[in-house]
C-alpha cells in the first residue's frame, strides 16, 4: 500500500490486510462502480445535454476521463474527482502555506498548487489594525510581517487576469502561525467544512485543516481583536521569555502524528478523528514516537474498520 | 501460466559479472504422444501404440546418430537438454538430430524439458552439470511414464553406465542401445552401433592382422588450456588443415598468425588429423624443414598409387608440389614445416568407398573388423565392425568416424549404409554425387508449389507491363550444343538503315518465376548451379522451368531479359540498352548447324546473314580481347557418345571447338560485361561479380620452367604479355602451341565469385578475360549468380524492387560463398564422372596412342593423352626401387639411363598402351604402360 | 546464435515469441512525489517519479505560457547493469531517451490546463535486462496518472525485435545485443495512435510492418495492465477515505 513502507510482521501483516478489506467491503458500491482511470469512457445519456466537467474530455463523442477518480454526476454535470493531485483552489478556501519570496508589494506561498500563491501586500491587515494607504515603508518592513519560510494562514481571494492564485489575510484569524508543526497530506483527505480552525481545549492546541493539505498543529494563541501596536511590540518580547509548556508539546506531536498515521492509511481527516486517534493511543499507552511503528498503524486501522462497520449497522438499523 | 524464476550466473569477460537472467517455468508444453489426451492435439507425433516410448541420453545422440537415423528407430523424444548438449558437442550430429525432428516422416518429438514446470530442475550443489543434465533426462522420462501412466512405456536409452543405474534404481525403464537395438531382433541394425571404445578389446583383433605392435603411435594431443595459451602466446598456430589432395601424407594448414602456410608431412607429424579439422600446429625446428624428393606417390607402401586421371582444368585441381624444384637448389626450403600438436575443432563426416579385400574370418560370431578404403584419398583408412563382411566386401559403403586413438594406426568408425556394387555405373556416381555434396534429391512439394501453372502460354498482363518490350517481331535465334534442352540465351542481330548493326543478347527471364524468400528460390540458392554429368543433368531448378518455361525454344513465346546494343560493323559498342522482353526464337540451332549455314556459301537466306554478320562482329571483338591480353587458353574437355540403352560409353573424343562456339562466347562475354558495368554502377556496394585472380609468380613457375627447358621464352609478367608469348610459341610440331596453352590454363587458379563490397575496385579484374569487370548474367536456368545478378539488373532499371538480402553483407558473401564452393563441387563431379566414364570405356578397348610427357619424376613421367584429355603416370623403374639407374635432370626437366643413352625429355611425344587392369578384383584402375 | 529454437519454438528463456516477460506495476513508491511508479518488465525494472504541475523553477526554458512545460530526466542506476560502472549524467544516450520520454509523455498530458507551471518526470532504471525504453514509458505514464496529470489516454510502450525470421516480442538484453532491428513502438492506447516509433536497423517493408503490429499488440496488453492498476488503486483510495 502506497506511503506505508513499514515493517510489518507476519501477523501484523495479516491483521492489516483483514482491516484494509473489512474497509473494501464497507464501502459503498456505488463509489467503486464510479471509479475511473485515465481514458475510461464515462456511461452518459447523451439526450439530457450533459455538461462535461473536470477531468472529461470529448472523444469521438463519447466522454472520456482524463484522470483518474470518481465520476460524480451533480444534475447536468459530469465530473471527475481525483483522489490524488494537487489542491485545486475554491474561492473562499482557508489554506496554510508557505513563504517561499517577497516580491515587490506580495509575498509568494507554496500552497501545494500548480503555481505559486500571491498574498499581496494590500490583502494583508498591517499589524497596527488601521486601515490605510500602504506606503513606500511599510513595503520595505514587509519582512517584519512575513519572512522566507514563515507558515501562514490565509483564505482565498481569487484568480486574477494573469492566471495567479491571489490570497488574502484580512482577519486576526489569518497570520502567521508559530510554535507547532506543519504536516502535509493529499489534499483529497480535507474535506471543506464550515470550521476549519479548531481549538482543541483539553490540549491548549490549535489544529488547522488548510484546504490546500497543509495541516497545522501549534500551540493556542489567545486572538485579541483590539491589539495596540505598542502593546504587541510588548507582548512579542514577553513571549521570548514564555515557553511552550512541555505538556503542549507533547500534545502537538501527539496530534501531529495521529493524523500522520491517518494520512497514510488514506482516511479522511476529520478533527473528530484525529481527536479520537490521539486518544486511543493515549488510552493504550503508545508513546508518541511508537505511533508512527507498525503496531499503531495497524490498531488505527482496526478501530477505523471497526467505528465504520458500527456506522453503517447503526444506519442500518434507523432504516429499519 | 507463466512462472519467472531467475537465475544468477557467472561469465568470465576478464573479470566476474553477474548475469540474472529469466527462465520461464510453463504448464502448456505438450508431450507429443497421440495416446495422451489432456495435451495439445496438434502437436502429436509419438505413435499411440509404440511398444516403447524412447527417451534417449545425450551420449545416444553423440554417438549413435547413424542408428537413429535409421527407420527402425522411431518414437524417440528428444529432450531440450539433449538437445542443448548436443549442440554444443558437434554442431554436425545437431544438425542431423535437426533434420530428422523436422522430418515429418519420422516420429521424434522434441519436448521441451527445461521449460517445463514439472520437468526442470536446479542444480544441487556440487553436483556437475554433467549429472545435473542426467538428472533432468531422468527426471522427465519419469515424468513421460507419469504423464502417460499405463498407456506407453517409457524406456530411458542410455550407454551411461552410472546414468542407467541410478535410473533403474529410481525404477525407471533403462536399457543401453546394444540391448535395445538386440531386442529388436533386426541383425543388420547392430552393425549401426557405435561399439564404445573404452572397452577396446575386440579391437585388438584386427590390431594383429597388422604387422604394427599395439603401441603408442600416436602422440597424445595437447589438453585444451595447453593449446589455447599456447596459441596467445605464439607457440602454436591455428588454421584449418587441408590435406593433399594427391598426396595425402602432405597436408597444408593455413596460418594467419604466420601469414604462410605450414606444410605438414607425414601421418606421425599430421597426428590424426582430418582434412577440414581446425587444428593447432606447432613449428618443427629449421632443420627439420628439409624437402624429400618428389615422387610421383609417396613413399608409404599403403598408397602406392598415382592414379591415371583426367587432366587437371587449373592450378586449383592440380597437384601442389611448386617447391620440389628448389629442394635441388637449396636443402633447406623457406617454408615452414610443422606438426598437430592439437585438434580444436573436428570435420568428421561420413565417407563414401569400400572395404579393403579380406579373406572372410572364420568364426568368431560372425563379427569382423576390416578396414574401409574412402575414395578420397585424403581420408585415412577406417577401421570398421561389421556382421556383415560378405554383403559388404564388394560394395560401395557409406562409412562414419567414431574416434582415433593414439594406439591404433587408423581411426574406428561404423557401417552407415550400402551404395551399390563396386565398378557398377550407377553406384559409382552416386558416389560421385556424395562425395562432391551434390543434392539429388527431388524437389520438394513447397518448391513444386512455386511453379507457374503448366502449360504456361504468354499471359496478356506479361505483354501489358510496361517494362517488359515485344520483340517477338525480331528475328532471334539461339545457338546450343546438340542436344541442348535449357537454352537461356539466344540472339538476334539487324542492320541499321546507318549501317550499324543492332545486336541483342535475350537471356531467359528466370526471376519472373523465381521469385526471391520463395522456397524455390531457397532450394536454387542452395544448389546454386546445375550439375552435368556424363549422359545425366541434376537441375538447378526445376524440369518445367528449365526445359520448357524458361527454356528459350524455338517458335514459342517466351520471356527474356534482353541487353540490346548498338554496334558499329568494326564492332564498336555506341549505345547499350537493357529491358524485359518478350521474344519468339526461329531456329534453335546447335553449334554444327550454325557453322554448317556459314559456311555454305550458297545459303543467303536471312537467318545465315545474320549469322555470318554476327560472326564478323564476333572475330573483331575476339582480336581486340585478345589484344588487350585476354588469355586463349585451352582445355582438353572430352565428349562422349552414349549408347542410348545402356547408357555405356560407345566413343571418346576431346570436344571440337567450332567458329560458331566461339562467335557464341563473345556476345555473352560482352553481355556479361555490359550488365557488370550497369550493376556496379548502380549497386557498388552489393552486386555480384565474378574476378580472376592473377596468377602469383609461384603458380606460373612449373610453366615456365617447362617452356624453358625446351628452349621458349616466356613472358609471364602481365596476362597481355603470356598472351603474347603463348601466340609467339610456335613449332613445327602443330600440336605443341595447344599444348603450351594446356599447361599455361593449369597454373591458373579459377574465378571466383564475390560481393563486390568486400574487394577493392583493383580487386575486381579478371585476368583470363583480361577485362576490368565480369559478372555472370547469361545462364539463370543453371546458374545462381545469374539469377542473382538479374535480379540486381531489374532493380537497377527500377523494374522490380531490391530484395532485402541484397542489403545484408554478411549473408551476401555467404551466397557468393556456397556459389564458389557448389561451383568447385559440380566442376569436380563432372570431372570424376567423365573419369568413370573413360574407365568404362577402356575397360574393354585396350588401345595404344600418343601421349606427350608434361612432368619429370624420379621414377617416372606423367604423361598426357591428347586424344583422351586424361593424364596418368609411366614407371619407369618397378615399385619401391627408388629412382633406381635414372638420372633426373630437373633443370632441362629430363629423366636418363645413362648406360642405355635413353633419355625423356618434357613435352616429348612418346607412344603408350593404355588398359584396364584389376590388380586386386572389383578394383579396376587404369593403367598407361610405355611402348 | 538460436534465439527461438527452431524445433520448439521456444526463446531462450521459455517465451514463445509473442509473449512478453511478466509484467509488475506499483505506484505510490515515492512518498515526497506528487504521482510515482515502478514498472517491471520481467527483470527490467524502473522507477519514476513525477512532481507537479509546480511553479516554473526557471522561467527562461518557458516557452509557451497557457501551456505547462513538461520536463523530464532519464538515468540509469550504476548498479543497473551487470558491470557497476559509474554512469555519467547527461550523457548522449541518456538525454536521447529523456528526449523520447519527454515527447511522448507530452503528446498524451493536456498541458494547457496547467499554464504556468511545470512538470518534472524523473525515471530512473534500477535493473536493466532490454526494452529500458519502453519500461520508462510505461512508469512514467502510471506516475503521471499517479499524479493526477489530466491526460488524453494512456500511453505505453513496448518493443519488438526480428531475429532467426521470426518476430520477436519484447526482447530482453540478450536479444537486443544479438544485432537485429528493435522497434519500439509507444501508442495512445485507447486513441490507437502511435506517439513513438524508433527502429535502428534495416528491415523490409513487410516485415518490419508486421514487426510493428505485434509490438502494437504489446503495447496494447501493457495498456491494458496499467488500467487494472490504476483502477484497482483508485478503488482502494477511494474505499479508504471512507
Amino acid at each position: 500500500m502506497r506511503d506505508l513502507h513499514l515493517p510489518l510482521n507476519q501477523t501484523q501483516r495479516v491483521r492489516l490486510e483483514a482491516a484494509l478489506h473489512e474497509l473494501q467491503t464497507l464501502a459503498p458500491a456505488a463509489a467503486s462502480a464510479a471509479a475511473v482511470t485515465v481514458a475510461d469512457t464515462i456511461p452518459v445519456n447523451h439526450e439530457d445535454n450533459i455538461l462535461k466537467g473536470h477531468g472529461t474530455t470529448d472523444q469521438d463523442g463519447e466522454v472520456v476521463a482524463t484522470l483518474c477518480g470518481v465520476v460524480e454526476r451533480v444534475n447536468k454535470l459530469v465530473y471527475v474527482r481525483t483522489l490524488r493531485a494537487r489542491y485545486k483552489p475554491e474561492v473562499g478556501d482557508i489554506i496554510v502555506g508557505r513563504v517561499i519570496e517577497i516580491a515587490p508589494k506580495r509575498w509568494r506561498l507554496e500552497i501545494n498548487f500548480s503555481q505559486d500563491a500571491v498574498l499581496m501586500l494590500s490583502s494583508m491587515n498591517l499589524p497596527d489594525g488601521i486601515q490605510r494607504r500602504r506606503t513606500a515603508v511599510d513595503e520595505l518592513n514587509m519582512r517584519s510581517i512575513f519572512e522566507e519560510n514563515d507558515v501562514v494562514c490565509a483564505e482565498v481571494r481569487g484568480f486574477q487576469h494573469d492566471g495567479s492564485l491571489h490570497l488574502q489575510a484580512r482577519s486576526q484569524k489569518y497570520g502567521k502561525l508559530k510554535r507547532g508543526q506543519l504536516l502535509t497530506v493529499p489534499p483529497y483527505l480535507v474535506k471543506r467544512r464550515k470550521q476549519h480552525f479548531h481549538h482543541l481545549e483539553q490540549y491548549d492546541v490549535d489544529l488547522i485543516l488548510g484546504c490546500n493539505g497543509f495541516i497545522w498543529v501549534g500551540e493556542h494563541v489567545v486572538v485579541n481583536e483590539i491589539t495596540t501596536f505598542n502593546e504587541d511590540q510588548e507582548k512579542l518580547s514577553a513571549e521570548v521569555e514564555t515557553f511552550t509548556p512541555m505538556e503542549t508539546r507533547k500534545h502537538i506531536c501527539r496530534l501531529a502524528n495521529a493524523a500522520r498515521v491517518l494520512s497514510a492509511l488514506g482516511f479522511t481527516l476529520t478533527i473528530e478523528l484525529i481527536i479520537q486517534t490521539a486518544e486511543a493511543s493515549l488510552s493504550s499507552n503508545v508513546k508518541i514516537n511508537d505511533m508512527l511503528g507498525a503496531e499503531f498503524y495497524v490498531q488505527t486501522a482496526e478501530t477505523e474498520a471497526k467505528r465504520r462497520a458500527d456506522l453503517l449497522g447503526r444506519k442500518k438499523g434507523g432504516a429499519r | 501460466m507463466l512462472q519467472s524464476k531467475s537465475f544468477v550466473k557467472k561469465t568470465k569477460q576478464g573479470r566476474v559479472v553477474k548475469v540474472v537472467r529469466e527462465h520461464y517455468l510453463r504448464d502448456d508444453i505438450p508431450c507429443g504422444a497421440a495416446s495422451c489426451s489432456s495435451c495439445d492435439a496438434a502437436a502429436r507425433r509419438l505413435n499411440a501404440d509404440a511398444a516403447a516410448i524412447l527417451v534417449i541420453d545425450t551420449n545416444v545422440v553423440l554417438h549413435q546418430i547413424d542408428l537413429l537415423e535409421n527407420p527402425a528407430i522411431e518414437d524417440v523424444v528428444v529432450l531440450s537438454v539433449v538437445l542443448d548438449e548436443v549442440k554444443n558437442k558437434n554442431l554436425s550430429v545437431y544438425n542431423r538430430l535437426k533434420a530428422l525432428c523436422t522430418n515429418t516422416a519420422r516420429r521424434f518429438f522434441v519436448f521441451t524439458n527445461e521449460h517445463h514446470r514439472d520437468t526442470y530442475i536446479k542444480e544441487m550443489a556440487g553436483e556437475s552439470p554433467n549429472d545435473r543434465n542426467d538428472r533432468a533426462i531422468r527426471v522427465a522420462a519419469r515424468w513421460y511414464q507419469s504423464h502417460l501412466g499405463a498407456s506407453a512405456r517409457v524406456l530411458l536409452v542410455t550407454n551411461d553406465r552410472d546414468n542407467k543405474r541410478k535410473a533403474t534404481e529410481e525404477g525407471l525403464n533403462a536399457e543401453t542401445v546394444e540391448s535395445y537395438v538386440r531386442s529388436l531382433a533386426q541383425p543388420g541394425l547392430l552393425d549401426l552401433v557405435v561399439v564404445p571404445t573404452s572397452g577396446d578389446v575386440t579391437m585388438e583383433d584386427v590390431e594383429d592382422l597388422r604387422p604394427s605392435k599395439r603401441k603408442v603411435i600416436y602422440i597424445e594431443h595437447k589438453p585444451m588450456s595447453e593449446i589455447t595459451s599456447g596459441l596467445r602466446c605464439g607457440i602454436y598456430h591455428q588454421g584449418k588443415l587441408r590435406v593433399n589432395r594427391y598426396n595425402p601424407f602432405e597436408a597444408y594448414v593455413g596460418s594467419e598468425s604466420i601469414g604462410d602456410e605450414i606444410i605438414i608431412r607425414g601421418r606421425s607429424n599430421m597426428n590424426r588429423a582430418f582434412d577440414g579439422d581446425i587444428v593447432s600446429v606447432e613449428l618443427l625446428p629449421q632443420d627439420q624443414w628439409h624437402e624429400t624428393k618428389s615422387f610421383i606417390a609417396d613413399d608409404d607402401e599403403d598408397d602406392n598409387e598415382g592414379d591415371v586421371r583426367l587432366a587437371p582444368d587449373s592450378a586449383d585441381d592440380a597437384p601442389r608440389n611448386t617447391n620440389s624444384t628448389q629442394s635441388t637448389v637449396a636443402s633447406v626450403s623457406s617454408r615452414p614445416v610443422g606438426r598437430v600438436v592439437g585438434i580444436i575443432k573436428r570435420n568428421w563426416n561420413s565417407y563414401c568407398g569400400s572395404l579393403e579385400p579380406m579373406p572372410m574370418p572364420a568364426g568368431s560370431g560372425g563379427v569382423a573388423h576390416a578396414l574401409f578404403v574412402s575414395k578420397d584419398r585424403r581420408i585415412p583408412k577406417i577401421r570398421i565392425q561389421t556382421r556383415q563382411l560378405g554383403n559388404l566386401l564388394n560394395k560401395r559403403i557409406v562409412v562414419a568416424v567414431d574416434s582415433w586413438d593414439v594406439m591404433s594406426r587408423y581411426p574406428s568408425g561404423h557401417y552407415v549404409r550400402t551404395i551399390g556394387d563396386i565398378g557398377d555405373k550407377e553406384t559409382e556416381t552416386e558416389v560421385v554425387l556424395i562425395e562432391n555434396d551434390i543434392n539429388t534429391r527431388p524437389f520438394s512439394t513447397q518448391v513444386l508449389a512455386c511453379l507457374p501453372s503448366l502449360p504456361w502460354t504468354l499471359s496478356p498482363e506479361d505483354l501489358a507491363n510496361p517494362n517488359r518490350q515485344d520483340l517477338r517481331q525480331v528475328r532471334v535465334f539461339s545457338v546450343d550444343p546438340p542436344g541442348c534442352r535449357d537454352i537461356d540465351d539466344a540472339l538476334h542481330c539487324t542492320p541499321l538503315p546507318n549501317g550499324n548493326f543492332e545486336v541483342g543478347v535475350h537471356i531467359a527471364d528466370v526471376t519472373n518465376f523465381v521469385h526471391p524468400g520463395t522456397p524455390l528460390d531457397e532450394e536454387a540458392s542452395q544448389r546454386a548451379t546445375s550439375v552435368y554429368l556424363v549422359g545425366q543433368r541434376i537441375d538447378m531448378l526445376p524440369k518445367p522451368l528449365t526445359e520448357d518455361v524458361c527454356s528459350l525454344r524455338a517458335d514459342t513465346a517466351r520471356l527474356a531479359f534482353s541487353v540490346i546494343w548498338e554496334m558499329t560493323p568494326d564492332a564498336h559498342i555506341i549505345a547499350t540498352r537493357y529491358t524485359k522482353s518478350v521474344i519468339q526464337s526461329c531456329a534453335a540451332m546447335s553449334y554444327v548447324e550454325a557453322q554448317a549455314r556459314m559456311d555454305d556459301s550458297r545459303m543467303v537466306d536471312p537467318l545465315t546473314v545474320d549469322l555470318r554478320n554476327l560472326n564478323s562482329l564476333a572475330k573483331i571483338m575476339r582480336h581486340r580481347r585478345c589484344e588487350r591480353g585476354a588469355l586463349t587458353l585451352a582445355s582438353a574437355e572430352v565428349k562422349f557418345e552414349i549408347d542410348s540403352e545402356t547408357h555405356d560409353p560407345l566413343d571418346i573424343g576431346i570436344y571440337q571447338i567450332r567458329e560458331a562456339n566461339q562467335m557464341i562466347e563473345e556476345f555473352m562475354l560482352a553481355a556479361n560485361i555490359s550488365v557488370a558495368e550497369k550493376i556496379l554502377q548502380h549497386y557498388p556496394l552489393c552486386s555480384l561479380l565474378r574476378r580472376h585472380p592473377s596468377p602469383t609468380k609461384e603458380m606460373l613457375e612449373p610453366l615456365l620452367r617447362t617452356a624453358s627447358s625446351v628452349g621458349l621464352n616466356l613472358d609471364a609478367s602481365s596476362s597481355k604479355a603470356l598472351a603474347e608469348s603463348l601466340d609467339n610459341a610456335k613449332r613445327d610440331d602443330p600440336y605443341f602451341n595447344k599444348l603450351i596453352r594446356i599447361l599455361a590454363t593449369r597454373c591458373m587458379t579459377q574465378a571466383v565469385y564475390f560481393c563486390s563490397g568486400d574487394m577493392s575496385l583493383s580487386e575486381y579484374y579478371h585476368y583470363g578475360l583480361a577485362s576490368a569487370l565480369y559478372t555472370h548474367f547469361t545462364s539463370p536456368i543453371r546458374r545462381y549468380a545469374d539469377v542473382i545478378v538479374h535480379r540486381l539488373l531489374a532493380a537497377a532499371l527500377d523494374i522490380a524492387k531490391l530484395p532485402p538480402i541484397f542489403q545484408d553483407g554478411p549473408q551476401l558473401t555467404g551466397i557468393a560463398d556456397n556459389l564458389n564452393y557448389r561451383h568447385r563441387n559440380a566442376q569436380m563431379a563432372s570431372r570424376a564422372s567423365v573419369e568413370l566414364h573413360t574407365l568404362i570405356y577402356f575397360r574393354t578397348r585396350p588401345v595404344d596412342t600418343e601421349a606427350r610427357i608434361v612432368k619429370i619424376k624420379a621414377n617416372g613421367f606423367i604423361v598426357f593423352v591428347p586424344k583422351f584429355g586424361i593424364e596418368g603416370p609411366i614407371y619407369l623403374t618397378s615399385k619401391g626401387d627408388k629412382g633406381g639407374d635414372w638420372v633426373v635432370d630437373e633443370v632441362n626437366q629430363k629423366v636418363t639411363k645413362p648406360g642405355a643413352n635413353i633419355s625423356y625429355a618434357v613435352l616429348q611425344s612418346v607412344m603408350i598402351h593404355m588398359e584396364v587392369v584389376e590388380p586386386q578384383p572389383h578394383r579396376p584402375k587404369l593403367q598407361l604402360t610405355l611402348i | 546464435m538460436e534465439h527461438v529454437n527452431p524445433l520448439t519454438g521456444f526463446r531462450v528463456d521459455g517465451r514463445r515469441p509473442n509473449e512478453m516477460r511478466q509484467l509488475r506495476g506499483e505506484v505510490g513508491v515515492v512518498s515526497r512525489a506528487d504521482g510515482s511508479a515502478l514498472f517491471e518488465m520481467g527483470n527490467t525494472r524502473v522507477i519514476a517519479a513525477v512532481y507537479g504541475p509546480r511553479e516554473i523553477q526557471n522561467r527562461s526554458q518557458q516557452v509557451n505560457l497557457k501551456e505547462a512545460l513538461v520536463r523530464c530526466e532519464y538515468r540509469m542506476a550504476e548498479f543497473s547493469t551487470g558491470d557497476r560502472r559509474r554512469k555519467p549524467k547527461g550523457d548522449r544516450r541518456s538525454t536521447e531517451i529523456s528526449l523520447v520520454i519527454r515527447q511522448t509523455m507530452e503528446a498524451s498530458i493536456l498541458t494547457h490546463l496547467m499554464p504556468h507551471s511545470q512538470i518534472d518526470i524523473f525515471v530512473q532504471v534500477l535493473q536493466a535486462d532490454g526494452g529500458t525504453r519502453s519500461a520508462c514509458i510505461n512508469a512514467a505514464t502510471l506516475a503521471l496518472a499517479d499524479a493526477g496529470i489530466p491526460m488524453k489516454d494512456i500511453v505505453t510502450s513496448c518493443s519488438a525485435g526480428y531475429l532467426c525470421s521470426t518476430p520477436l516480442l519484447d526482447l530482453n538484453y540478450i536479444e537486443d545485443s544479438a544485432g537485429g532491428p528493435d522497434v519500439t513502438v509507444g501508442i495512445l492506447a485507447k486513441m490507437d495512435k502511435v506517439t513513438l516509433l524508433q527502429m535502428d536497423a534495416k528491415l523490409p517493408m513487410d516485415t518490419f510492418e508486421t514487426v510493428m503490429e505485434l509490438a502494437t499488440e504489446g503495447c496494447k496488453a501493457i495498456a491494458t495492465y496499467i488500467r487494472e492498476v490504476l483502477l484497482e488503486n483508485t478503488k482502494q483510495l477511494e474505499c479508504q477515505r471512507g
